[in-house]
């Protein structure tokens, strides 16, 4: 394992876009996936189920940082530590913001109709299905480490996930 | 660079179609669009996320709100086009399976 991509953002949602280019380049190094579009350097080509993965999960963790943690103000960072190796991806985020109570994060409907379908509180719910590990550590600083392996299943069709 | 919405509309039928990123970011914008859609009452919407890209849950959310506000006045909506990322994403919110995708 190589050393860690170390990038520090200011924890507003203005920075969202830089981080999440930066997670999935380092996805890619994981998977090899080619770009779609090789003459758009900045296309969102997030196809492989790896980058679809790891990149849907840490959106929705820089969402909660941003708005939970920071309450949408500034002057917060967020640090990320990236680490790709040859079979995952290792992601951490620190912020020095409000602890968040992840155990407080209700589940989603088991049974889906127009009555019930969720309007929010989803975030975490992908987050964790999407990746391999997921743990929340309160601080200050508090600490989100995201895993994805790469694997050959499918991700997001319920199958071959434990 | 193409907008990251764009609203159609004929007698019969209200189009919107997404591009890129619905987001966090964007999808306050588009938010606002909907509620204009939902206001109008059309009797048929068709979203089209053929070139959206990626999808957060806020993105999701926005998209929910436009399908229960379409259903509950009575009209009919149809969501197609999705693929790779976002698809994956409804697909684990069993949405896929109530957007018929």
């Amino acid at each position: 394992m190589g050393a860690p991509i170390r990038l520090t953002v200011p924890g507003t949602l203005r920075y969202r876009a830089i981080a999440v280019r930066t997670v999935a380049e380092a996805a890619r190094l994981v998977s090899a996936s080619a770009r779609v579009d090789p003459k758009d350097p900045l296309a969102n080509d997030v196809r492989h189920p790896f980058d679809t993965a790891i990149v849907s999960a840490f959106m929705e963790i820089f969402n909660n940082v941003a708005i939970h943690a920071y309450q949408r103000r500034e002057g917060g960072t967020i640090e990320l530590s990236i680490t790709p190796s040859d079979r995952e991806l290792v992601i951490e985020l620190r912020d020095n913001g409000r602890p968040f109570d992840i155990d407080r994060v209700e589940p989603l409907p088991s049974d889906l109709d127009d009555d019930s379908l969720p309007e929010g509180g989803m975030g975490i719910h992908i987050a964790k299905t999407m990746l391999d590990e997921m743990t929340y550590e309160p601080g200050p600083p508090n600490l989100w480490r995201l895993c994805k392996r790469l694997s050959t299943q499918p991700v997001a069709t319920g199958a071959g996930r434990s | 660079m193409p907008t990251p919405f764009e609203v159609q509309s004929t007698n019969n039928e209200t189009r919107l179609i997404i591009r890129g990123s619905l987001d966090i970011n964007s999808a306050p914008a588009l938010a606002e669009e909907i509620d204009r859609i939902t206001a109008s009452r059309p009797a048929r919407v068709v979203v089209d996320l053929a070139q959206l890209d990626l999808i957060d849950s806020s993105g999701v959310a926005a998209l929910v709100k436009l399908y229960k506000g379409i259903r509950s006045a009575g009209g009919e909506i149809s969501i197609s086009g999705a693929r790779d990322q976002p698809l994956a994403i409804f697909k684990l919110l069993r949405m896929d399976k109530v957007f018929n995708l």
